[in-house]
Formats: C-alpha cells, sequence, structure tokens
C-alpha cells in the first residue's frame, strides 16, 4: 500500500487542477447559455463550440487519470498469500466450489491474484457518464445551429460539471470504498487474519470487480443515461416550439440510447445468475429499470406514428418521463436498499 | 351507424400494455416491499418466501405476456380470420397440457409455437418475402422487427432454463445477437440499405 500512496497523491493533485479548470470552462458555458437561452439573437455564437469542446477534452484527460490510477492499483497492489497457507486455501476452494455451477479459480502463487478495477465504480461512474453525456453533447452542436438548443447543452454541462465538483468528485478521496475494503488486509501481519480476510476479498474481486460484465453492464448502462439526457433536453424544447431538427436529432440519440440500454440491461443478466444465484428479479435497482426500459420502449414507438397529430406532443411528455424514469432509477439505488444499492 | 371496427393489432397492443402496467405496478410494489419489511436484513429462509411470494403474484402476469406473445406471433403470416383460430387452438392445446403437466409445460408449448412460427417469419423476412403482413415496409425494418422478436422469445425461454448454465448461456448469447442485431438493422435502416447498395454497385440501368 505504501508504494501506492505517492501515486494517489500525485493523482489527487493533478485531479484538483483538473476539475478546477473544468469548473471555470464550465461556468463560462453556463453562463454563456443561460444568456443565450434568454435572447432572441445569439449572443457570441462563436464561444460555444470551443468552450464545449475545451470541456470534453479536459473531461477526456481526467478519464486518462482515472484509467492510469487503475493501471498502478493493477500492478502495486496483489493478493499475495503467504506459500504455507495456498494448499489449504485451494481445499477450500475446491470444497466450496462442487455443487456450485460458478465457482471461484483456486489460487496460483505464481500469479496471485490481482485488481483489475473498472474505470466506472464508486464516483468514477458519474464522470464517465457526464464524459459520455458532453462527448454527446459536442455531437449534437455540431449537428444543430439554434443558439437556444446549443445554450441548453452548454448549460447541461455546466450543471453535470457543478454536480462533479461539489458532489461526487472522483479525484477527492479517490475509490473511498475499495480502499476501505483492502486496506486491512495490506495492514494485517498475521497469516491466518490474512485468510480469512482473504476470503472475503477474493469472491468480490471476482464476482464484481473482476468480472467482465463489468466492463459492458454498466458503461452501457451510463451511454445510454447519457442519451436519455439529451433525448431530454429535445423534448423540452419540442414542447416549447415545434422544430423538424431538435425531433430528428433526439430520436437518433434515444435510438443509440435504446440501444445501450437494452444490450446493458441484457448483459446483467448473467452476471446476475453467476453472483446472486436465482430470485434476484426483486431487486428494487431492477425493478426500476425494468419500468424505465418500459417508457423508453413506449417513448420509442409513439415515434413511429410522430406524424399523427398532436403525436409530437405525447412523445415528448413521454420523452421527458424516461428521463424521470431515469433519475428514479438512479436514486433508487441510494434510497432502496439491494444488490445495487449505493448507500 | 356502424360502429367503428378495431383491429386485431390494436386490441393486441391494447392488452400488452395493460399486462406491462400491471407488471411496472407489481415492480413498484416490490420496491417498497423490500424496503419498508427490510429484507436485506432478514435471514435468508425470510427472505426468500418474500421473494416467492412476489413471483406467485407475477406469474399469471407473465402467463398472460407468454399467451400474447404466442398470439401476436402468427400475425404476420395469417389473415385474422385464420389468426383467431390460430389463437384458439393454440389456447386449447396449451389448456389440455396444462390440465395434464401443470402449467410450467402449457406455458413451454405456447412458446415452442411461437419460437418455431417466428423461425418461419424470419426466413421469409430474410427471402424478402411479399407474403409477410407488416405494418411498416423496408426490408432492413422487418428483417429487424422479426429478429427483436425473436429475441425476446428466447429470452423468456432462457428464463425457463436458467438451471441449466450451458443451455442458458446459448440460449441468452443468441438471444443478445439476435435482439442486438434487430435493433441495429431497424435503427439504422437506412444506412445499412445505402451501404449493402454501395458494395452491391449502381443498379443496371
Amino acid at each position: 500500500m505504501e508504494n501506492l500512496s505517492h501515486i494517489l497523491t500525485l493523482f489527487t493533485s493533478a485531479g484538483r487542477v483538473l476539475m478546477g479548470l473544468l469548473l471555470a470552462v464550465a461556468t463560462a458555458g453556463g453562463v454563456w447559455g443561460l444568456a443565450n437561452l434568454c435572447r432572441r439573437d445569439p449572443l457570441l455564437p462563436r464561444l460555444s463550440g470551443p468552450l464545449l469542446a475545451t470541456a470534453t477534452a479536459l473531461m477526456a484527460l481526467g478519464f486518462l487519470l482515472i484509467a492510469w490510477l487503475h493501471v498502478e492499483i493493477h500492478r502495486l497492489l496483489p493478493l499475495t498469500l503467504p506459500a504455507e497457507l495456498v494448499p489449504w486455501l485451494n481445499r477450500q476452494l475446491a470444497a466450496a466450489n462442487q455443487g456450485s455451477p460458478y465457482g471461484l479459480p483456486l489460487y496460483d502463487p505464481a500469479a496471485p491474484p490481482r485488481y483489475v478495477l473498472p474505470l466506472w465504480i464508486e464516483n468514477e461512474k458519474y464522470f464517465f457518464w457526464f464524459l459520455c453525456s458532453t462527448g454527446m453533447a459536442l455531437v449534437a452542436h455540431r449537428r444543430l445551429t439554434q443558439h437556444r438548443f446549443r445554450a441548453a447543452l452548454l448549460l447541461l454541462a455546466a450543471v453535470q460539471v457543478a454536480v462533479l465538483f461539489f458532489t461526487t468528485n472522483p479525484f477527492v478521496e479517490p475509490l473511498a470504498r475499495f480502499f476501505a475494503e483492502v486496506r486491512p488486509w495490506f495492514a494485517a501481519t498475521d497469516p491466518w487474519q490474512q485468510f480469512s480476510l482473504f476470503m472475503q476479498l477474493y469472491p468480490r474481486m471476482v464476482f464484481y470487480y473482476n468480472a467482465h460484465y463489468m466492463w459492458l453492464h454498466p458503461p452501457l448502462l451510463f451511454l445510454s443515461y447519457a442519451a436519455i439526457t439529451l433525448v431530454f433536453i429535445t423534448s423540452c424544447l419540442m414542447l416549447a416550439r415545434r422544430e423538424v431538427d431538435v425531433e430528428a436529432l433526439g430520436y437518433d440519440f434515444a435510438k443509440l440510447g435504446f440501444l445501450a440500454l437494452t444490450l446493458g440491461m441484457l448483459l446483467g443478466y448473467p452476471w446476475a445468475l453467476q453472483a446472486w444465484g436465482p430470485n434476484w428479479w426483486w431487486d428494487p435497482k431492477i425493478c426500476s429499470s425494468i419500468m424505465l426500459w418500459a417508457v423508453f420502449s413506449t417513448y420509442l414507438h409513439t415515434r413511429l406514428y410522430a406524424n399523427k397529430p398532436h403525436m409530437w406532443y405525447f412523445s415528448s411528455i413521454l420523452g421527458i418521463l424516461s428521463f424521470v424514469a431515469m433519475l428514479f432509477t438512479l436514486l433508487a439505488s441510494y434510497y432502496f436498499p439491494g444488490e445495487h444499492t449505493f448507500q | 351507424m356502424r360502429p367503428r371496427s378495431v383491429s386485431y393489432d390494436y386490441v393486441l397492443i391494447l392488452a400488452t400494455v395493460a399486462v406491462l402496467f400491471a407488471i411496472s405496478v407489481l415492480c413498484i410494489y416490490g420496491m417498497f416491499a423490500f424496503k419498508f419489511a427490510q429484507i436485506q436484513n432478514l435471514p435468508p429462509a425470510a427472505k426468500l418466501a418474500h421473494m416467492e411470494r412476489l413471483n406467485r403474484l407475477a406469474a399469471p402476469l407473465i402467463i398472460a405476456l407468454i399467451t400474447l406473445l404466442g398470439i401476436c406471433i402468427p400475425k404476420r403470416l395469417l389473415p385474422t380470420r385464420w389468426l383467431n383460430r390460430f389463437a384458439v387452438l393454440l389456447l386449447a392445446t396449451a389448456g389440455t397440457v396444462g390440465g395434464v403437466y401443470g402449467v410450467r409445460p402449457a406455458l413451454l408449448v405456447i412458446l415452442t409455437a411461437s419460437l418455431v412460427l417466428q423461425l418461419a417469419v424470419l426466413a421469409l423476412a430474410v427471402a424478402g418475402s411479399g407474403l409477410l403482413r407488416f405494418e411498416r415496409s423496408g426490408y432492413w425494418l422487418r428483417l429487424g422487427s422479426t429478429l427483436m422478436h425473436l429475441g425476446l422469445i428466447l429470452f423468456v425461454l432462457d428464463l425457463f432454463f436458467f438451471r441449466r448454465p450451458l443451455l442458458h448461456l446459448a440460449l441468452f448469447w443468441t438471444t443478445t445477437v439476435a435482439t442486438t442485431a434487430g435493433m441495429l438493422c431497424c435503427f439504422y435502416a437506412q444506412p445499412l440499405a445505402r451501404l449493402v447498395q454501395k458494395k452491391k454497385g449502381p443498379p443496371a440501368p
């Protein structure tokens, strides 16, 4: 753990500078957005593109910084057990694996287990979500020139950066829960205490941190959340004033979002069977995700009939409802206990 | 004045929406029941009893959904008159099997019939057959819609066989590939058509 302390210091210092810059750029973007949202004619129209592009670049840089920390954790924190414990441990693991369709791999002293932490755990998941969202906002900004639409995109980026900076900053106390879990193991000196802690850490490492599904299920869902956020913006603008271009752009993001949401939810299913066994259906987060999927698929179905009178109005309301359902799904992780809880 | 006729499709859509709505309401109930009964802190046996109770509540809705799916699938192939007959025949067979062997085999009968029919629809859609009845036109749209529905049937079948890891994984990955390919074909039908046209070369004058 000592090897990692100077890396953590470097990570937090660089992160602090980066987040400060990001907040400054996003605030400027937010001010531009507010001013333009209220005006009939655009004000400083050439400013929005560079501001949004800078914010996206800074977020991408932050994401690379997070990836670097994870690589260092993989390199410096192997779960190495004393050699005398290995045969006994492997007998225990083999016994535990009997009759179970998804067992734990045996311990190989030549290659002790190492963490392959996904880049979207703890506060990092918000960073990844907002990075996807800002990237999509940049694409949307290039496609449409309406100043009010661009203003809404910059305001969205400003709000998201503010949320990151003040409440879910991944560079302040990085991976707090992960380190709280592993610190006792690295501090333990007695081999049997190490063994007991290993038996707690190892299943969580295999079925959660190092699970292959972790590289597909959460990022696809965050990608879909980002797309739904963009659909929310286009739906709000559609309610205020019907513009075919805005509607078409919203539909493009909705298609991408639905694809990512469906695939992401599907990929959670075999993983849940592996990690929790049957009867995980009634986990609150899964219940709310099924509702989100139902509302979002209703939105897409109504969009098929957008040429019918007033259907665009109904479709926009459903787009906003999808966003509300997404927020509910997200907040469910805090309020409702269960396997997906963030509490 | 003649009463306005209601299409078969419309009734099926309404019924599906009603069942999905009921499932959503049950989901909300499940979330709050989980929270207020402190299920996560209960011993495993009590936890299991809670899950089983919710499973029992959901079972009729899932049965209704599978039955609707079984009736929906052949609408691409059959005219309405034959569709009614097919629905009656399917329900009668499932009812008989259910009476003799239980609910699970009856649901499997419906799912197997749906799977066979959907595979026939897929073969016709791939061949670009004009025999199929779709709301929307376009080769890729039809193929995409067919693949998505095939994915849905396979997903429900997968739920039946999740206790057999090998079969479950085979069904799961087929579901995932069919659903993803279906969505790609549906959502990006025009770019796909353009891409295929480009590869084939310009049409002969």
